[in-house]
């Protein structure tokens, strides 16, 4: 067992954890984030994807004890109960999730892009925004609400800049 | 007659359960964490055909934490029993885990529980298991060869099931053709695979002999109804719950007998017991789809009319039969369905399951129609290359255009819009189809264009599941609507929504009845405690039959609503318009009560009532299909641009023209058909469970069994043409599944109309198109 500090939404917490617990099992069961998800526990899937230090990462190709230290971002810091997120609020106008399995990870990977994007001020061109989502699978969408919904994100975020 | 319009129904209203799975407040399956819980890890065979000599448990007890085994020993006689009640059918049961003999890899051998799921694992890897192997019953092939072994003791050879279905005179066609095109087509095994797997948590309280199991699955009630009669228990004391779903996609639209399992071992253990299925247990255990052989012979006359056709259909079932569908489902269903939208008096079909050392097939969204509607559309492009015609035309000449239409087999389709969503379809390809013209000069680089005009039989019912004779036996849905005395109004239904969005939809159909808004509507659904008996959500059913019994139920209460305002107001029921939350007068809107006024009397002032009426505002219904369903259509178009040096195919443009009938909420229809196609377009392109002559699974994991990937997948542009069907409340034929279902025959016909060639199997990946531009390159 090994003792680690690890932050998560912005409480801290010391643990003991075997090295070979998964960040996603310790995030899920010691620190009750029930947003990640896991959909294939081999890192081809996107669905656990949490930000580690403000970094896109997959929780479930990370083992705990590597994050000794780490400030954790989950779905849950976005938008709270309400999901008030711009992006989140974009998912569910352009209908860019069913099931909703898929959709926290996807959310803390698309986030930092619609960032990123506002912040060069520009609307990525369709061909990016999908590459963006590329490591992530979703089964029920079909892609285009989530591509929709980046573009609304993006617009909103361009055009608060703007006002 | 009434006075108000719906508003809601039809209106595109975003979805109120997204903020709950948009925030991480969802709570699926490997969420439901109990105390003094066990976790359950299965040891599932690794050889596929094989006797077990041994099982040696030995080594648990050396561990340093408790654990518990259980083997087929243990589970003796408890079985999953699917079978059709046909005297064709070779009948036969799934033990709960493996008893004597292994059939496929990835079958449950032992069950090894331990407090920690990371344990469980660990502890499952010290118990070994002795083999001896048997010859493998590998492809189709071995499994119609009367000298292989059968896979169940008792049996004959390892065809499970053969039937006919035929009508009209097809040696009178065959005689009067004067073309006969004879083709086989191949679709590859498939499956689902939903993004989040299944799993089971169960939990037996001796003190009340109350047993819960909550499981990721699409058919809770069916789920309750095999615990009680594989277990004994009343129905009454069992409460399946299925919370939020991560898809299902009809993978968990069966009972499997881990659920079952697991409540035994509950009740066993006397603790709560849970698992989790990781991704390869769920991609060579849960169940595959699809895995068909058809050969089509059409009989065509001089002028290019279709006489008729006969078909011989193969499925390589697996080994074992699935509830409620049984492996009759699959082979059937395409001996049903083949006739399709096109008009001819003769058919006959001879539909077989056979037995092969793999995992079983079950249902994946449109079940065998994704395969029948691949051949069959297939066939017309072949046809019609065979003829010189263009495949628009040979359509147009052969589609059905009068309704009702009552087809070869019997079976009566209502109005569909067959003939315009042709026409339509081939108006918006103009440019592509003068553009893959073009194309054909070139040896590099080729367009092609293709469609695929099918229609679905949906909203089936029971009078469909009783002609099956399958264990699903009834198709009705059910919906208890209440309005509490704030006026508030609860749906609890039948159904399960995993994504389909039946907690928004529901409540437009609630609320256009009683004049009340959506937001006024909280729809509870998956819970056996809460909602009426049904048979779960699958088959293209929850809009037209569960909107339909949400209909009948707030019509009822919208009725005692009116009687109570018209005694009130001193007018007449008939009188009186439900609308914007207030029952009005029809002539007098000044004349008017608050609905949730009319609640509170109907509850709380009682005494306001009419005489003798009884207090409270609840009902029941339920809404069944009608005897042949009704029938949804549609035509899909792909236009695909190939590199013929690499056999690299891009996917340029995806169009679906779709007719669903009246549309519950637009943004719903869209998301399920773009959803579905993109399901259709990894079957025609990507995906392909493949097995070694060993019959050892190869695609185990995300890198192998490819799905759709954003970058690979063009925008689909949907089209809708609304036909109401008479035959549903609320004219809704159903559309869940229809858009995975042309894909594979409108991207195949794409790549052959690129090619200038045939093209007889999927999927259609690089490696496939690049042999199948062999001829171009030599010529070049
Ligand atoms: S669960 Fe981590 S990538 Fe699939
Ligand atoms: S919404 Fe279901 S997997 Fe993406």
């Amino acid at each position: 067992m090994i003792d680690i500090t690890l932050e998560v939404n912005g409480a801290s917490k010391t643990l003991s954890v075997e090295p070979r617990r998964l960040l996603a099992d310790v995030l899920r069961h010691e620190f009750g984030m029930s947003g990640v998800h896991i959909g294939c526990a081999h890192g081809a899937c996107g669905c656990c994807t949490v930000h580690l230090d403000g970094t896109p990462r997959l929780s479930c190709l990370t083992f705990a004890v590597q994050c000794d230290g780490a400030s954790i971002r989950t779905v849950e810091s976005l938008g709270g109960s309400e999901a008030d997120h711009v992006l989140q609020q974009a998912f569910k106008s352009e209908h860019g999730l069913q099931c909703g399995y898929c959709t926290p990870g996807f959310l803390m990977t698309l986030a930092p892009f619609v960032e990123e994007m506002v912040a060069q001020k520009r609307m990525p061109e369709e061909g990016e925004i999908r590459e963006a989502m590329s490591g992530n699978i979703c089964r029920c969408t079909g892609y285009q609400g989530i591509v929709a919904a980046v573009r609304k994100a993006v617009t909103v975020g361009l055009d608060a800049g703007a006002a | 007659m009434k006075a108000e319009r719906p508003k809601f129904i039809g209106a595109r209203i975003q979805r109120f359960e997204d903020t709950r799975l948009l925030s991480g407040t969802a709570r699926y399956i490997d969420d439901i964490v109990l105390p003094n819980m066990l976790h359950l890890n299965f040891l599932r065979a690794e050889t596929a055909h094989a006797t077990i000599l041994d099982i040696d448990t030995s080594a648990l007890a050396d561990l340093d934490f408790p654990t518990w085994v259980f083997t087929g020993k243990d589970t003796a006689g408890l079985s999953m029993k699917a079978h059709q009640d046909v005297p064709e059918m070779q009948y036969s049961e799934q033990p709960f885990l493996a008893e004597g003999k292994v059939r496929f890899v990835g079958e449950p051998v032992a069950v090894i529980l331990a407090e920690d799921p990371y344990k469980a694992e660990d502890a499952a890897e010290l118990v070994f298991v002795d083999y001896d192997p048997l010859p493998v019953v590998g492809t189709m092939e071995q499994a119609r060869d009367p000298e292989m072994p059968p896979l169940f003791d008792g049996w004959k050879g390892n065809v499970i099931v053969e039937r006919q279905m035929k009508g009209g005179d097809l040696a009178a066609a065959r005689a009067a053709a004067a073309h006969i095109i004879t083709r086989t087509y191949r679709t590859q095994r498939q499956a689902g695979v939903p993004m989040e797997g299944r799993g089971v948590v169960a939990h037996y309280n001796p003190a009340d002999r109350v047993l819960t199991v909550w499981s990721s699955t699409q058919m809770p009630h069916l789920v309750r109804t095999y615990i009680s009669e594989e277990l004994g228990l009343p129905e009454s004391r069992i409460r399946v719950v299925a919370p939020d779903v991560g898809g299902g996609f009809g993978v968990k639209g069966q009972v499997y007998a881990d659920e079952i399992l697991i409540a035994w071992l509950a009740m066993k253990t006397g603790r709560p017991v849970k698992w989790i299925e990781d991704r390869r247990e769920h991609l060579i255990a849960s169940i595959h789809a699809r895995d068909h052989e058809h050969t089509l012979e059409a009989y065509v006359s001089a002028d290019g009319r279709l006489l008729g056709l006969k078909a011989d259909i193969t499925v390589d079932n697996g080994a074992y039969s699935t509830y409620p569908f049984t492996s009759a489902g699959e082979p059937g269903m395409v001996g049903k369905v083949l006739p399709g939208p096109y008009d001819f008096q003769a058919y006959e079909a001879t539909f077989r399951a056979v037995a092969t050392n793999k995992c079983a097939i079950g249902t994946y969204r449109g079940v065998a129609r994704p395969s029948a509607v691949f051949s069959q559309e297939r066939l017309m492009d072949d046809i019609a290359a065979e003829l010189g015609i263009d495949p628009f035309e040979f359509r147009l000449k052969n589609i059905i255009r009068q309704f009702p239409y009552k087809n070869v087999l019997g079976f009566t389709y209502d109005e569909g819009s067959y003939a315009q969503s042709l026409e339509q379809m081939r108006e918006l390809l103009a440019e592509d189809i003068a553009e893959a013209e073009v194309s054909k000069s070139s040896a590099t680089r080729r367009v092609g264009v293709g469609i695929a005009c099918f229609i679905e039989q949906t909203a089936h019912g029971t009078p469909d599941f009783t002609r099956r004779r399958t264990p699903i036996e009834t198709g009705y849905i059910a919906a208890r609507v209440d309005m509490s005395p704030d006026g508030e109004i609860t749906i609890d239904l039948g159904l399960q929504s995993h994504g389909q969005g039946l907690e928004t939809t529901m409540a437009q159909v609630a609320a256009d009845a009683l004049g009340m808004k959506p937001e006024n509507v909280y729809v509870r659904h998956g819970d056996t405690m809460t909602t009426p008996y049904s048979v779960g959500t699958w088959g293209s059913r929850g809009g037209a039959l569960g909107g339909g019994a949400v209909h009948i139920a707030a019509t009822r209460i919208a009725d005692k609503l009116r009687t109570i305002a018209a005694h009130l107001l001193q007018s007449k029921p008939d009188q009186i318009d439900l609308v914007d939350g207030r029952a009005q007068v029809r002539d007098n809107p000044g004349s008017f009560i608050e609905i949730k006024k009319i609640a509170r009397i109907a509850q709380r002032n009682v005494e306001q009532m009419p005489d003798g009426m009884t207090p409270g505002l609840e009902a029941h219904a339920s809404c069944d299909g009608p005897r042949d369903g009704t029938y949804a259509n549609a035509v899909h178009a792909a236009v695909v641009e190939i590199d013929i040096l690499t056999g690299k195919t891009k996917l340029r443009r995806f169009v679906v023209i779709e007719d669903c009938g009246t549309m519950l909420n637009p943004l719903v229809v869209d998301g399920q058909v773009r959803g579905g196609v993109v399901q259709g377009i990894g079957s025609a392109m990507l995906e392909h469970f493949i097995y070694d002559s060993e019959c050892q699974p190869l695609t185990t994991n995300f890198a192998d069994y490819l799905m759709p990937l954003a970058p690979e997948i063009p925008n689909i542009e949907v089209h809708h043409i609304e036909t109401p069907t008479p035959l549903t409340p609320l004219g809704a034929k159903g559309l869940g599944e229809g858009g995975a279902i042309g894909p594979a025959a409108a991207i195949a016909n794409a790549v052959g109309n690129a090619l200038g060639t045939g093209v007889a199997e999927t999927p259609l990946n690089t490696n496939a198109v690049w042999k199948l531009s062999q001829h171009i390159r030599e010529t070049a």
